[in-house]
C-alpha cells in the first residue's frame, strides 16, 4: 500500500465527513446506545402488573410508524426526537404514587435529555443545509399516541397500576425506535 | 316609454279618445307590473348564497372561524356551522357558532381531540330560507393552529438582564399541553435609544442575556417555536434598564478540562483576594419551565477556593450534559453569577494511546499492528467516536519521518531495505467537526527487517550459474593441458605439411627421424642371365613397367612405403644393368 494511496483514502475519508454533514453512523450509533441505557433503566424501576389487569389499556402505538420504509429519514429523525421528548414530560408527572427510585428516574431523564439535545442539534443543521419541505401531519399519530396515554394518567389519578401500565407502554416505544434507527441512511 | 306613448297620443289625437284610454292603460299596468322586476331582488326570494372564503383561523386556544358574506346586503341574515368527526358520520352543532349575525365566531369552547381530523360546514340563514351548506376541507385543530405571544417576565443585573418565559397557551388542556417543554425561544433584544443593532438569540424559558452594559434601557421581544414548522408571533415589546456596575465583577471564560481521572475547572478573574464558589445543574433542567434555582449543587473542592481554579474527580459527573456557574465573594459582598457554561462529558475524554506491534515480513517490509489498551476498549463504549490514528515512521540511524493518518488499524510498509532497523509510534486522533483531541504518543518500537528475497535469489542464480560453467571449465581445461602437453611433451608425427613438400622418401627420412629402421635391400648378382630374363620379360612389360615404375611412382605417394621404394630401386638398378 503505497502513501500516496494512504492519503489519498484519508482525503476521502475527510471530506466525506465534510460534506455530509450529519453524521448517521455516529448518530445511530448514539440513538441506540441511548435507548439501551433508557431500556435497562425502565427495568430498574418495579413494574409488575399482575395486580392491575383491570387498568390494562391499548394505548395503539400508530401504524404508519410501524412501517419506516416509506417515512423519510428527516421525518424519522423527528418522530425519534418527539419520542424522546414526549418520554420526558411523562416521567416528569406526578410519580409520587410509584415509590419509585427518583436517582433513577432522574438518570431517565438526564439520558433522555442528553439524546434530545442531539437530536435536535441535527435536526437545526437539516432545516439549514436541505431543502425538506416538513409536513406537519407527520408527528399527528404520535401525538394522537401520547395524548391518549396523558389522558388515561390523569383518568387513573395517576395510580401505581397506571403508572406500571404506561411504564411498560414505554418500553414497547423504545423498542419500536430501535426499530427506526435501523432505517437511518449509512 | 311615457314619451312614445304621449307621442303617439298626439298622433292618434285624430284616432279618437277610446284607443288613447286603452293605450294609457296598457302602459301603466306594463309600468306597474315592471317595477318589482327593475328594483333589485329582494331577501324574501330563494335564492341565498352560500358564505365565501371561509377560514378557520385558531391561536393558541382560541378558535375563529371567519367568512365573507357572499352579497353585501344588511337584510336580516344569520349563518350557522357544524362539524363532524371522522369517526362519527353525524353533524353536531358547531358551539358558538349558530346563527351569528357577524361574519366570524368563536367555537373555543369546542371539547374535542386536536389532533383528529374534523370538518367544518356553514350557511347563511334568513327565517326559513337557507343557503347551500359551504364545506370546509377536513383539517386537524393542531395542524391549524399558531403560536402566540409567550409571556416574559424581566429581572435587571448591572450586565445581564434574567428573563422569565411562559410558554404561550397555559391551559391545562389546551392546544400546547403536551408541547409546552418542547418549545424554543428566540430573542431580540436592543438598546433604547439607538434605533440599529438588534441581537437575536435563542434562550431558554429560564435564562439571562449577557453582555449588555450598565444603566442602559434595553426593549426586548420573544417568540416561541415548535418544530417542525410552527413559528409564533412576538410577544409585546418589554423594556427594562440595567443596575449600576457591580463592586465584584462576575468570573468569567470558565472552562472545564479533563485529565486521566480528575476534572480541572477554571476561570478568569482580575480582582485579588476573593473566594469562588462553583455549583453544577443538570442541562435538561433548564429547558423545563419553572423555577429551577434551588436544583443547583455544590461543586465538590470547589468551595471557598481561593485560586482561580479547582479540581475535582471525574466520576462526579455521570455521562450527560451539564451547566457550570462561578461566583466571587470578598467576605462582604458577592458577585453576580457568572455565565452559565455547558458541558458535555462525552467531549471531556482523555485519550489514551494507541498499543503498536511490529512484525518484519519475508518480502522485506515492516507490517505495523495498532490496538487498543483494554482500558480505552472499556471507555469507547461510551465515546462511540471513531478514531483517526497517526503513525510515524523512520529508519533508525536517519531522522527522516513519514507520518501516515489513516483510519485502519493495519498497516504494511513495504519495499524497505532488507536488515535495517526501523521504528514506529503512533497516537490516537478524534478528527471531527466540532472538537479535535489526541493522545499522547504510544512507546517507540523498532525492529528489523529480514534479510529478504533477493539475496537468496542471487544464492540461487550463483548455484545455477557453478551448475552450468562445470562443462565450461572443463572444456578450458581440457585446452589448456592440451597446450601444456604441446608446449613440453610435443607428439612425434610429422605435421602434414611437411608431407606435402618432402614427398620423396629418402630426403624424408633425412629429415625425420621415422620409427622404423629403413633397411637396404642388398642384391647378390649371381648370374645376369637371370637377370636378363627377368629383364626381358620385364621389358616385353617395358611400356608397362615404365608405365607401372610411374604408376608405382604415383603409388608410391599413397601406397606403402616399402613398396614403392623398392620397385624403385630395383628398376634403377636394371637400367644401370642394361647400359
Amino acid at each position: 500500500m503505497t502513501s500516496r494511496c494512504i492519503l489519498q483514502t484519508a482525503l476521502l475519508v475527510y471530506f466525506s465527513t465534510t460534506v455530509l454533514a450529519v453524521n448517521y453512523d455516529l448518530l445511530r450509533f448514539q440513538l441506540s446506545s441511548s435507548s439501551v441505557e433508557c431500556q435497562n433503566l425502565l427495568l430498574q424501576l418495579n413494574g409488575t402488573t399482575k395486580d392491575c389487569i383491570k387498568d390494562r389499556m391499548n394505548f395503539k402505538f400508530p401504524e404508519e410508524i410501524e412501517k419506516p420504509q416509506q417515512v423519510q429519514k428527516e421525518a424519522l429523525l423527528l418522530v425519534t426526537l418527539d419520542i424522546f421528548q414526549k418520554t420526558s414530560d411523562i416521567f416528569r408527572k406526578n410519580l409520587s404514587s410509584t415509590g419509585w427510585n427518583e436517582i433513577i428516574v432522574n438518570n431517565l431523564l438526564e439520558k433522555i435529555h442528553w439524546q434530545i439535545e442531539h437530536l435536535e442539534e441535527i435536526l437545526e443543521k437539516i432545516k439549514e443545509e436541505e431543502n425538506f419541505t416538513w409536513d406537519d401531519r407527520t408527528l399527528l399519530p404520535l401525538k394522537r399516541y401520547y395524548l391518549r396515554i396523558v389522558r388515561y394518567l390523569k383518568a387513573k389519578v395517576y395510580s401505581i397500576c397506571a403508572w406500571k401500565i404506561v411504564r411498560a407502554e414505554m418500553l414497547r416505544s423504545f423498542f419500536f425506535l430501535d426499530k427506526f434507527t435501523n432505517y437511518l441512511p449509512n | 316609454m311615457l314619451v312614445e306613448v304621449t307621442e303617439d297620443v298626439t298622433s292618434l289625437a285624430s284616432g279618437g279618445p277610446q284607443t288613447m284610454f286603452a293605450l294609457l292603460g296598457a302602459t301603466t299596468l306594463v309600468l306597474v307590473a315592471g317595477v318589482p322586476w327593475m328594483l333589485p331582488a329582494a331577501a324574501g326570494g330563494t335564492n341565498l348564497k352560500s358564505p365565501q372564503n371561509v377560514e378557520v383561523y385558531i391561536v393558541d386556544d382560541t378558535f375563529i372561524l371567519r367568512w365573507d358574506r357572499s352579497s353585501p346586503s344588511v337584510r336580516n341574515v344569520t349563518f350557522s356551522a357544524d362539524y363532524q368527526t371522522l369517526e362519527n358520520d353525524t353533524w353536531l352543532k358547531l358551539p358558538g357558532c349558530q346563527s351569528i349575525a357577524n361574519t366570524k365566531c368563536n367555537f373555543s369552547s369546542l371539547e374535542l381531540n386536536i389532533y383528529e381530523e374534523i370538518k367544518l360546514r356553514i350557511r347563511a340563514e334568513e327565517g326559513n330560507n337557507t343557503s347551500p351548506w359551504h364545506y370546509v376541507d377536513s383539517f386537524t385543530l393542531f395542524g391549524k393552529a399558531q403560536i402566540g405571544p409567550p409571556k416574559v417576565h424581566l429581572e435587571a443585573e448591572d450586565k445581564a438582564i434574567i428573563i422569565n418565559i411562559t410558554p404561550p397557551g397555559t391551559k391545562d388542556h389546551g392546544m400546547w399541553s403536551l408541547d409546552s417543554s418542547s418549545f424554543t425561544y428566540s430573542l431580540e433584544i436592543w438598546k433604547n435609544s439607538s434605533s440599529g443593532d438588534r441581537r437575536t438569540e435563542t434562550v431558554y424559558p429560564r435564562d439571562k442575556i449577557y453582555k449588555l452594559s450598565p444603566e442602559t434601557t434595553y426593549c426586548l421581544k420573544v417568540k416561541a417555536r415548535l418544530l417542525p414548522r410552527k413559528i409564533g408571533v412576538f410577544s409585546p415589546v418589554y423594556c427594562i434598564k440595567t443596575t449600576v456596575e457591580n463592586k465584584l465583577p462576575p468570573p468569567e471564560n470558565i472552562q472545564l478540562d479533563a485529565e486521566n481521572r480528575i476534572h480541572v475547572l477554571k476561570w478568569d478573574y482580575a480582582h485579588e483576594n476573593v473566594t469562588f464558589q462553583a455549583q453544577w445543574l443538570h442541562a435538561y433542567l433548564k429547558k423545563i419551565p419553572g423555577d429551577n434555582s434551588d436544583k443547583w449543587k455544590q461543586i465538590p473542592n470547589c468551595e471557598n477556593v481561593r485560586t482561580t481554579q479547582c479540581v475535582f474527580p471525574k466520576n462526579t459527573f455521570r455521562k450527560g450534559i451539564y451547566l457550570i456557574r462561578v461566583r466571587a465573594s470578598d467576605g462582604n459582598t458577592t458577585s453576580v453569577w457568572s455565565k452559565e457554561e455547558k458541558f458535555d462529558t462525552q467531549f471531556q475524554i482523555t485519550l489514551l494511546p494507541p498499543v503498536i506491534a511490529v512484525k518484519s515480513t519475508n518480502d522485506v517490509s515492516l507490517r505495523v499492528y495498532i490496538s487498543a489498551t483494554e482500558e480505552s476498549e472499556n471507555r469507547a463504549m461510551n465515546h462511540p467516536y471513531s478514531l483517526t490514528y497517526e503513525i510515524v515512521f523512520w529508519e533508525n540511524t536517519s531522522n527522516a519521518e513519514r507520518k501516515i493518518v489513516d483510519k485502519r488499524t493495519d498497516f504494511t510498509f513495504p519495499k524497505l531495505k532488507p536488515l535495517t532497523a526501523y521504528c514506529v509510534k503512533a497516537r490516537a486522533l478524534i478528527q471531527d467537526e466540532k472538537w479535535n483531541k489526541s493522545s499522547v504518543f504510544s512507546d517507540t518500537v523498532c525492529e528489523k527487517t529480514k534479510p529478504g528475497n533477493t539475496s537468496k535469489t542471487w544464492l540461487i542464480a550463483g548455484v545455477c550459474a557453478a551448475l552450468l560453467s562445470i562443462p565450461v571449465v572443463v572444456y578450458v581445461m581440457k585446452l589448456l593441458f592440451r597446450c601444456i602437453g604441446y608446449v613440453f611433451f610435443p607428439s612425434s608425427k610429422p605435421p602434414s605439411a611437411i608431407d606435402e613438400y618432402f614427398s620423396e622418401q629418402p630426403l624424408r627420412n633425412l629429415l625425420l627421424f621415422t620409427s622404423e629402421e629403413q633397411t637396404e635391400r642388398c642384391f647378390i648378382i649371381e648370374n645376369t642371365n637371370t637377370i636378363i630374363a627377368i629383364e626381358e620379360t620385364h621389358q616385353t612389360d617395358g611400356e608397362h613397367k615404365k608405365y607401372n615404375s610411374q604408376t608405382s611412382q604415383d603409388s608410391g605417394n599413397y601406397s606403402n612405403e616399402d613398396e614403392s621404394s623398392e620397385s624403385k630401386l630395383s628398376e634403377e638398378f636394371v637400367h644401370q644393368e642394361t647400359e
